[in-house]
């Protein structure tokens, strides 16, 4: 029972994770300046089902907080209070104590001090109100001191001379005090047609509504279609019902919280305060026609469809009159999305089975004779086998921005410990990205922004000093290219002090005193493990493990980290990651006989080299002429400590494009095969190895190694410390 | 002496195996399976113990030479070679071992500590224990045999790699 409950949790905490992720994205768009309609009604939805689903599972301080921030949220979205980018800044606050409140609800972490936020959003609710009061302002109900829960002011205000203020309930519990509160409020309640499959029971709103002495004033029944047609599981009606003028609107609101998505609620004040005689005296009638019991015989509900027509034809006022422009739909879901919740591990078992249903298509080819292998069966299976696998990988390719979304509420905190004006430009957030990937560049990139603001970026003074605009800027990238992505985290502050570096590296020996080293030599030491050029060790970045983790996680990944700074203008740190942690479009190639994959993205064009075309620049060095365009040729046998005596004329030359170095040329024996194949990591059951991308399983059961281009070709010595084992 | 092995807390099982005309022992519950030594695929870039990669149903895992590993001569390679394929932390790796020869069950209380001195990295030998060995003729030899228990955790290759790369 309990984990069944746990269960539900788990989901309400996914979905509390996706509203924040919605939430702040708008947010950061109004702090950008889009303040559309759209982009505030969309944060007021995702903290509006927050605190709906706060509140069912009890979590009380997470509720609070939640509502207090949506009824500024209600008013920002009702136009009574300007989204200027003080009120946004307050609301990026609240953000960020509404996210630790979510932290604190799921046990992860105490509940965060909201006093100061809070009080915040308070004064934006008073302060707002009264700001944009009229002069001629209705004798206040209420003083501006407000205590907890503030019910939004009424939304059709404006058309009685109101001044929205920001009032507690229990002032409008008391009619006497509230002038135009003698106009009762029409609400027209269409549950969506699924309502009741959705456990939306529209008789329960209904009775909880009557609780607040509404009574219905019609139902609409045109939607109800032919017996013969009728689905008894499905919700046809549409209530029009009259509440008492004192209710507040929150509370009528309320009712509403957990209607089903498409469901239609409207609250309004009635035009004119209705004769009392004008309510029809359908109370007797309300539970009958709320609810339409589904096992309930046809014969007694056709009846039960007559006396509801009859009442309808009785009723006053009539339908029409209720149809005002929406106000807003109460429940979140705009057009519901066609989308289901997989847990993730099935998803990686279905990439597994299909990366073993490759392995065995290409055993199965390899076992036939070439005769059959033609045959059209084989290259269909191939073709649906293929298929299969791109869709199964399109399943797990997420946008990259689910590892940027973190990055604005780091930076506002980082802005805050520094003392730092930080802007932040992203680009490129709707890049794809395995999931994998993601996953695992969430840490590498807190480190970089991390460093990019704590280090990088330099202080107010120090910057007008230097002529630059006194806020920093990182811009946060990511972008395709092949089968990579790059993603880059730019700051445009004091550039690396090279200096600084290479003395700080002298000193923590870990290079020697006379070294002599390029500036992208001394950049690079900066990922070297225990660097580090912080003067004291801050809260932030500083205790020397930041870009050491950096460099290694990205390389487990298969990736590297290149890093370019200008002194004065910034320093840009690019993770390169491949597109996929899982299948690669590989060339089968033979180094002194042993098989290994060459990644197709890499390959420019192989060339049979012959006599003189590779000629020796030193003893360690070789180019080879390409139409009179000399590249560099790196024999891999060599680098890897292959015993090879084949000459380069017997040989191959695949041209590579490398992201480093350009083109180079790899010697190799022969190549085999074209083929993809299932990328298996080394360090699954043992450890990164330089040089290698992986592993592969060939169609005859056999291990294939998986070159990793790039360090290849950036090894410019001999990797002979070890050799070859075996 | 005759029957330590028969009685006595009987807590734990081991595989033996002789590796450089020692008995060496692991813990059962760290094996995954025994298999035929088959020509691994070598890795550049590691060191000399480590044969290569192999593919266990779908899995690359790494073949150690125990025999290396620890510091005596390498395995020569013959019929009865064979590969242990353990767990280790999580981590698979297949251990090359020259011939694996009984189950054996042996008491927490029968395992003494070994000397400080016996191997280049005395935290690999977690114990020694005596047992009786299997003849030829199905009797026991009542003389039994010197067991080196191995602790596989301070064999994990992640660990030592670590440290070499």
């Amino acid at each position: 029972m309990s984990d069944e409950l746990d269960e539900i949790q788990a989901i309400f905490f996914e979905e509390c994770a996706e509203g924040l992720t919605t939430a702040e994205q708008g947010l950061s768009a109004m702090q950008a300046g889009d303040v559309s309609a759209e982009v505030i009604a969309g944060v007021f939805r995702a903290v509006h089902s927050i605190k709906g689903g706060a509140g069912a599972f009890g979590h009380a301080d997470l509720t609070a907080f939640a509502h207090k921030f949506e009824n500024v949220l209600d008013e920002v979205r009702g136009g009574k209070i300007p989204p200027s980018p003080g009120v946004v800044k307050v609301m990026l606050s609240a953000f960020d104590i509404l996210t630790d409140h979510v932290e604190s609800a799921k046990g992860l972490a105490p509940r965060p001090a909201d006093e100061a936020a809070l009080a915040a959003l308070e004064q934006v609710l008073a302060n707002k109100g009264a700001d944009d009061g009229a002069p001629a302002a209705a004798p206040a109900p209420a003083p501006v001191a407000v205590e907890a829960p503030a019910a939004p002011a009424a939304e059709e205000a404006d058309e009685f001379g109101f001044v929205p203020m920001a009032v507690s309930l229990d002032d409008f519990d008391a009619p006497a005090e509230a002038p135009a509160a003698d106009a009762s409020w029409i609400v027209t309640f269409k549950p969506s047609r699924a309502a009741l499959a959705n456990a939306g029971e529209p008789l329960l709103i209904i009775r909880e509504l009557e609780t607040l002495g509404a009574e219905i004033l019609a139902v609409d029944t045109e939607t109800v279609p032919p017996l013969r047609e009728l689905d008894p599981e499905d919700a046809y009606f549409t209530w029009t019902l009259r509440v008492p003028g004192e209710v507040a609107e929150g509370d009528i609101n309320d009712c509403f919280d957990f209607v089903a998505p498409d469901s239609v609620v409207e609250v309004r004040r009635d035009e004119a305060p209705a004769p009392a005689a004008a309510a029809p005296a359908a109370d007797t009638g309300a539970d009958e026609f709320g609810f339409v019991p589904v096992s309930a015989p046809i014969e007694d509900f056709a009846a039960e469809m007559q006396r509801v027509v009859e009442t309808i034809a009785a009723a006053s006022p009539p339908v029409s009159s209720v149809e005002t422009p929406a106000i807003a739909p109460k429940a979140g879901g705009d057009a519901a999305q066609q989308t289901i919740r997989v847990d993730l591990g099935k998803l990686d078992l279905l990439l597994n089975l299909v990366g073993e249903l490759v392995i065995r298509n290409s055993i199965l080819a390899d076992r036939l004779s070439p005769a059959d292998r033609q045959r059209v069966e084989l290259p269909e299976l191939a073709r649906l086998t293929r298929q299969i696998q791109d869709n199964v990988m399109s399943l797990r390719a997420q946008p990259i921005k689910q590892a940027f979304s973190r990055v604005p509420r780091m930076l506002r905190d980082l802005s805050v410990e520094t003392g730092k004006t930080i802007n932040l430009e992203t680009y490129g957030e709707t890049t794809e990205v395995d999931k994998g990937v993601i996953e695992k560049i969430g840490d590498p990139l807190t480190h970089m922004i991390r460093n990019a603001a704590d280090h990088g970026l330099e202080s107010a003074e120090e910057r007008i000093a230097a002529g630059k605009d006194p806020a920093g800027t990182i811009k946060l990238s990511a972008e395709q290219r092949g089968a990579r992505i790059f993603v880059r985290v730019q700051d445009n502050g004091r550039g690396i002090n090279r200096e600084r570096v290479k003395a700080k590296a002298i000193e923590k020996g870990i290079i020697s005193p006379d070294a002599v080293l390029s500036n992208e030599e001394i950049d690079q030491l900066i990922c070297a493990p225990g660097f580090s050029t912080a003067e004291t060790i801050s809260n932030i970045s500083g205790r020397g493990v930041g870009m050491d983790v950096v460099r290694s996680n990205v390389e487990a990944l298969g990736g590297r980290v290149e890093i370019h700074s200008v002194p004065g203008e910034g320093t840009t740190f690019t993770m390169i990651l491949p597109l996929t942690l899982a299948i690669l479009d590989g060339m089968i190639v033979r180094l002194a006989g042993q098989r290994f994959v060459l990644p197709l993205a890499h390959v420019l064009e192989t060339v049979q080299p012959e006599a003189g075309q590779v000629k020796r620049t030193s003893p360690d060095s070789e180019v080879i002429d390409m139409r009179g365009e000399y590249v560099p040729v790196k024999r891999a046998t060599e680098i890897f400590g292959l015993n090879d005596d084949r000459a380069v004329e017997d040989s191959l030359v695949v041209i590579v494009e490398s992201e480093a170095h350009g083109k180079v040329g790899l010697v190799v024996d022969t190549i085999d095969d074209r083929r993809e194949v299932v990328i298996k990591s080394l360090d699954q059951n043992l450890h990164p190895i330089r040089g290698l991308g992986g592993a592969t399983i060939l169609g005859d059961g056999s291990i294939a190694l998986i070159l990793d281009i790039e360090a290849l070709v950036a090894s410019t010595n001999r990797y002979t410390p070890k050799g070859m084992a075996a | 002496m005759t029957d330590t092995n028969d009685n006595a807390g009987t807590d734990r099982k081991i595989v033996t195996f002789s590796l450089a005309q020692q008995t060496f022992g692991i813990d059962m519950r760290a094996l995954i399976e025994i298999r035929e030594w088959d020509e691994p695929t070598p890795l550049p870039n590691v060191p000399g113990f480590i044969k290569g990669v192999t593919n266990l149903r779908g899995n690359v895992i790494p073949v150690v030479g125990l025999a290396e590993r620890l510091g005596w001569e390498p395995s020569v390679i013959h019929a009865r070679s064979c590969v242990l394929v353990v767990n280790i932390a999580g981590k698979q790796a297949g251990f090359l071992v020259d011939e694996v020869n009984d189950i054996v069950a042996i008491g927490e209380t029968e395992i003494q500590p070994a000397p400080e001195v016996e191997t280049i990295e005395p935290s690999v030998i977690a114990g020694l224990v005596r047992i009786a060995t299997r003849q030829k003729d199905g009797t026991r030899d009542e003389k039994g045999t010197m067991v080196l228990l191995l602790d596989l955790d301070a064999l994990s290759l992640t660990k030592h790699l670590d440290l070499a790369a």
